[in-house]
């Protein structure tokens, strides 16, 4: 329906501090990458021109900060992402377990119209390394417990698969934004309804 | 010839680093600023270079556990205390092989250690590669000498190194100089391979005995390499058995310095040491050594100070009288002479300009946090610096006391010779001391602090019915002898002979005196200090002469504290180091104003209570002054005290005390310290007035607007600083303000108060903070990192910095509107991210 218009696809890249996030998004825009570690401070993005489905739209990538005391800041970014990327390392188990963490957050500061089906994608990253401390068979099942989300295996380092990853990022992206703005056209009031109920709902009411 | 120009570049920066530290010819090396830190990290480079068997507790670990083994005497062998982590060790070193190589180098072992570790060609080749630098001959010799150089305080032994190892292309075998690697190897070890290598030869040709003598003596040859000892074989047992006695003692460098030949061709003193030992030893090896012991203890103070320069005269020097005045005119006019130099003021006043102004906080080891809640610290280092006159006293007097003792020790000793009925020596002695008594107290009244004084006091002291014993023509045997007596009557002449001379430093008067007033403020009395005083009134007053009785090298006035520099550490063991330092300021009645942050407002001074409290001294110098005179004192209104003229020129500053409580931004009338102190403090950010006065709000309107946009600017820079949209204003706000001032949103310095209460401060906060807000209102990335409020959800994007509307939480700094969200609820981040710690910790388990 838009397709003379350029679409821009927002893209949020989470996960534990040095699982390979920068890189990943370095990798994917410049074809870049180093093995010096830069921890990110708040967020930054990145944008690269992608066509998908014969259409030609302009990814905005969003870097995050995975480090505690660099998320000082705030995450309005999150608000209007059309896909989120949750990046893990396959050698370091703790970066898995967390990532359920990241997915609430997600949710919660973003808090995209219908959760339940809003797009994430997996990535598996640094599987260049040894030794491996998650099988790509655990990643799948925990991607299929929410709700089928699509899982790759990636290193930034050597390049491997993740044209394919953010390609797929991509279409997840475009299939939402598709879809929200036959919500936006449905229900064009829905924000103003949200905002009368604010005042009578704030402070005690609010414990999730 | 790669691997040559690392080699090079190693060589050349260990040589670069030693020669800087030993330039200066101060007694203790590490007592130059980051000089061991430098040099450790040189030598950590070449520990490092071309190593094989990484251990986990550092790169060249397997190499130096080979101390071990090597280590010719297990029993010695310090190994693994060595590696254990000091506190005074800088963070930065981890791992057991670098606290091993830092803790080795600061006690002055290293080069011994590493001479061991390297006579082992087996060991070496083990843990080295064979391009390693520690491979290298020549170069590992050169690192040695070194290192030597560093223990021993001398830049000349720099010239020993090969200077071909320098030249490129250069053949270093033309050359070859050897160096001898282990200096004082020990004779067991020697035995051992003696034997070893007899033992297989007696196998091959049955000629047992004189092959193993060979063997001992080839390897005993540098010994005889001295010129004045050619000498026979019967000689060369001997030697070995010198070598024997300076491995009993501790292995401390210093030990094996005064035995060792040195690697220096001939040195004189060592031959003193050798020719003197072989004296001795034909007498009794045993009794030497305690006596060594003995002696050390008592010298101990001298070396603190005086540190390496005279070890070996001090050890020697104690055996005979002449030696001894000799070492303490070594300690007057050798080692210490730069240090007196520096003490001395050019124009007869205290001159400030001569070291360059450090910031208060930089000054010394006072934290701003204690300072600014009224509490006061002290670190060691400061009040070792500020005790250094003490130090230099007590080694004065040690030496003093040591001449004496000596003579008395004759004394006592003779009389036991004489008559051997204890009670008629008692009696004598009893005699002889009152006599003395009196007699010093007749002199007390006429006690000058010129330089004569100690002399007139040794003559005092000194029995006249045994004038020829004052004569110090005495030959090194004949004392050798006085000092192998043994254990009791050496304690029992000691402690008569210390109290017999020390009676003479008191005056009934002084000991009568009470003791000083309370010092600096009421809370004196309890502090470390105060404690330490009384307990030194109440217990240690007969060992410790006062400061004020003492001759000073420079009169406290002329030598500004600072300027008094004192090492930080010691290349002493821990025993001596621990009893040697003195952790009292000033005298009884009188102690050197401290750099304080006096945040109390005096009340008008009543000069007559307040002179008697300060016994009519002047607080900064302690100058007595008559009563009628007092009035020319002047008050000194940030210490509440009464200086001297000297000590106080009527310079004006701001006070703390009454800018902070009372918003007074007078100048008022302050001593020349207390100036100097308050010029340092002027810039340091010590002050939480908000903190310090609870009704700081209502002294200044521009004190709680700037507090306000302070906190917003601090808000303001996290954004700026780490967005790329922002470089320009990154520039204007990065300069404009001190540095402190973003980092900590309640601590002012003097100049931030003045500032404030001109409005300098509230114009300029303005400004930053409408181009930061401009700009964060703009940029994408800005806005981006905005919050929303969880609470309400609604879609405006909110800022930290908008304090009307918006409150941040201060554990998690999640942003809420006011009306949503207080401080007094829960806030809902922290809330998840408990829970899922919870979540975390609970499937951990």
């Amino acid at each position: 329906m838009a397709s003379r218009k350029k679409i821009l696809l927002k893209v949020i890249i989470l996960g534990d501090s040095s699982v390979g996030k920068t890189s990943l998004m370095n990798q994917y825009v410049s074809r870049k990458f180093t093995n010096q570690y830069k921890a990110t401070i708040g967020a930054d993005f990145l944008t690269k021109e992608v066509t998908v489905d014969d259409r030609t739209v302009t990814l905005q990538i969003w870097d995050t900060a995975g480090q505690e005391r660099f998320q000082s800041l705030g995450v309005a970014f999150y608000r209007g992402a059309d896909c989120c990327v949750l990046v893990f390392d396959v050698t370091a188990p703790n970066t898995f377990k967390s990532l359920d963490s990241w997915r609430d957050e997600f949710l919660i500061q973003a808090s995209p119209r219908d959760p339940e089906n809003f797009p994430f994608v997996l990535l598996g990253n640094k599987v260049d390394l040894e030794p491996r401390a998650i099988s790509a068979k655990r990643a799948q099942q925990w991607c299929q417990s929410k709700n089928n989300i699509p899982y790759f295996e990636t290193s930034a380092k050597e390049g491997l698969n993740v044209e394919q990853a953010f390609l797929a990022i991509a279409k997840n992206a475009l299939a939402q934004q598709n879809s929200t703005i036959d919500l936006y056209n449905e229900f064009p009031d829905q924000i103003k309804l949200t905002n009368t109920q604010k005042p009578s709902g704030s402070g005690d009411s609010c414990a999730c | 010839m790669a691997d040559t120009a690392i080699y090079q570049q190693y060589l050349q920066n260990l040589k670069c680093t030693v020669e800087s530290l030993l330039v200066t010819q101060v007694a203790n090396v590490w007592s130059i600023y980051g000089g061991l830190n430098r040099l450790y990290l040189c030598l950590e480079k070449i520990f490092s270079h071309g190593c094989k068997n990484i251990s986990q507790d550092g790169i060249y670990f397997n190499f130096i556990q080979g101390l071990e083994w090597l280590q010719p005497e297990p029993s010695k062998c310090y190994f693994n205390v060595d590696c254990e982590y000091d506190p005074h060790i800088p963070a930065l070193i981890k791992d057991k092989a670098s606290i091993w190589l830092y803790r080795s180098l600061e006690s002055h072992t290293l080069s011994t250690k590493l001479s061991w570790l390297l006579l082992d060609n087996l060991h070496v080749q083990s843990c080295y590669e064979p391009w390693a630098f520690l491979c290298q001959k020549e170069y590992a010799d050169a690192t040695l000498i070194c290192l030597k150089a560093v223990e021993r305080n001398q830049a000349t032994l720099l010239s020993e190194i090969n200077p071909c190892l320098f030249l490129k292309n250069a053949s270093t075998k033309e050359f070859v100089k050897s160096h001898r690697r282990c200096f004082s190897f020990p004779d067991n070890h020697l035995k051992f391979c003696g034997k070893s290598i007899s033992h297989l030869r007696n196998m091959a040709d049955k000629n047992s005995s004189s092959s193993q003598d060979k063997v001992v003596l080839g390897k005993l040859k540098p010994w005889s390499s001295l010129p004045d000892l050619q000498i026979d074989s019967a000689m060369k047992v001997i030697a070995t058995k010198i070598n024997f006695i300076s491995k009993t003692t501790p292995n401390t460098p210093i030990h094996s310095k005064k035995i060792s030949p040195s690697l220096l061709k001939v040195d004189y003193n060592a031959l003193q040491t050798a020719t003197f030992n072989r004296n001795t030893l034909r007498k009794c090896i045993r009794k030497t050594n305690d006596c060594e012991r003995e002696v050390k203890r008592i010298v101990i103070n001298n070396s603190d100070i005086i540190e390496h320069a005279p070890i070996s005269s001090c050890k020697y020097g104690t055996t005979s009288s002449d030696k001894e005045s000799d070492k303490s005119k070594n300690f007057l006019s050798h080692s210490p002479l730069s240090v007196v130099d520096s003490f001395l003021p050019t124009e007869g006043e205290k001159d400030y300009s001569r070291h360059c102004p450090k910031r208060f906080i930089e000054d010394g080891g006072m934290s701003i946090l204690p300072m600014s809640t009224g509490k006061l610290a002290r670190s060691n280092a400061e009040l070792d610096r500020e005790n250094a006159h003490f130090s230099i006293s007590e080694a004065i007097i040690s030496a003093m006391e040591q001449l004496k003792c000596n003579r008395d020790l004759k004394l006592v000793n003779e009389e036991l010779l004489d008559d051997s009925d204890p009670e008629v020596m008692d009696l004598k002695q009893r005699i002889r001391f009152r006599r003395r008594q009196r007699h010093v107290d007749s002199k007390t009244s006429q006690w000058s602090s010129d330089t004569i004084s100690d002399i007139k006091t040794d003559t005092t002291v000194s029995p006249s019915s045994t004038p020829s014993e004052e004569s110090p023509d005495l030959s090194s045997s004949e004392d050798v002898d006085d000092i192998e007596i043994d254990q009791a009557t050496n304690s029992l002449g000691d402690s008569q002979g210390l109290s017999m001379s020390l009676a003479s430093l008191y005056s009934d008067a002084d000991i009568v005196k009470k003791p000083r007033g309370v010092p600096d403020g009421a809370s004196d009395v309890l502090s470390a200090e105060g404690v330490a005083l009384t307990l030194i009134s109440k217990f240690n007053e007969k060992h410790l002469p006062k400061a004020s009785d003492l001759d000073w090298l420079v009169s406290e006035e002329e030598a500004p504290q600072a300027l008094l520099p004192l090492p930080k550490c010691w290349p002493l063991d821990q025993k001596t180091a621990d009893k040697s330092t003195t952790l009292l300021r000033g005298t009884k009645d009188w102690a050197p104003p401290r750099p304080q942050i006096v945040l109390t407002i005096h009340p008008t001074p009543a000069r007559k209570t307040l002179m008697e409290k300060q016994n009519y001294r002047c607080a900064g110098c302690g100058m007595k002054v008559a009563e009628k005179y007092a009035s020319k004192y002047r008050y000194c209104n940030y210490l509440g005290k009464y200086f001297c003229t000297g000590c106080h020129k009527n310079q004006v500053a701001y006070l703390p005390a009454r800018v902070l409580y009372k918003w007074d931004f007078k100048e008022y009338q302050v001593s020349t310290f207390s100036y100097k102190l308050l010029e340092q403090m002027y810039y340091d950010p010590l002050f939480r007035i908000f903190d310090l006065n609870k009704n700081a709000k209502k002294l200044c309107g521009n004190l709680e607007f700037v507090r306000k946009y302070r906190l917003g600017l601090i808000y303001l820079k996290e954004y700026i600083f780490t967005c790329r949209f922002a470089e320009t204003v990154q520039e204007r706000l990065e300069p404009a303000l001190p540095s402190y001032f973003l980092a900590k949103p309640d601590e002012y310095s003097m100049d931030d108060l003045v500032k404030i209460k001109n409005g300098e401060m509230k114009n300029k906060l303005k400004f930053l903070v409408d181009i930061c807000c401009r700009h964060t209102s703009e940029c994408k990335l800005c806005i981006a990192r905005g919050y929303i409020c969880e609470v309400c959800k609604d879609g405006v994007i909110i800022f930290p910095w908008q304090m009307k509307v918006v409150s941040r939480c201060s554990k998690c700094s999640a942003c809420y509107h006011i009306k949503c969200w207080t401080e007094s609820n829960e806030c809902l981040r922290c809330t998840r991210i408990n829970r899922r710690k919870q979540n975390a910790n609970s499937t951990d388990i």
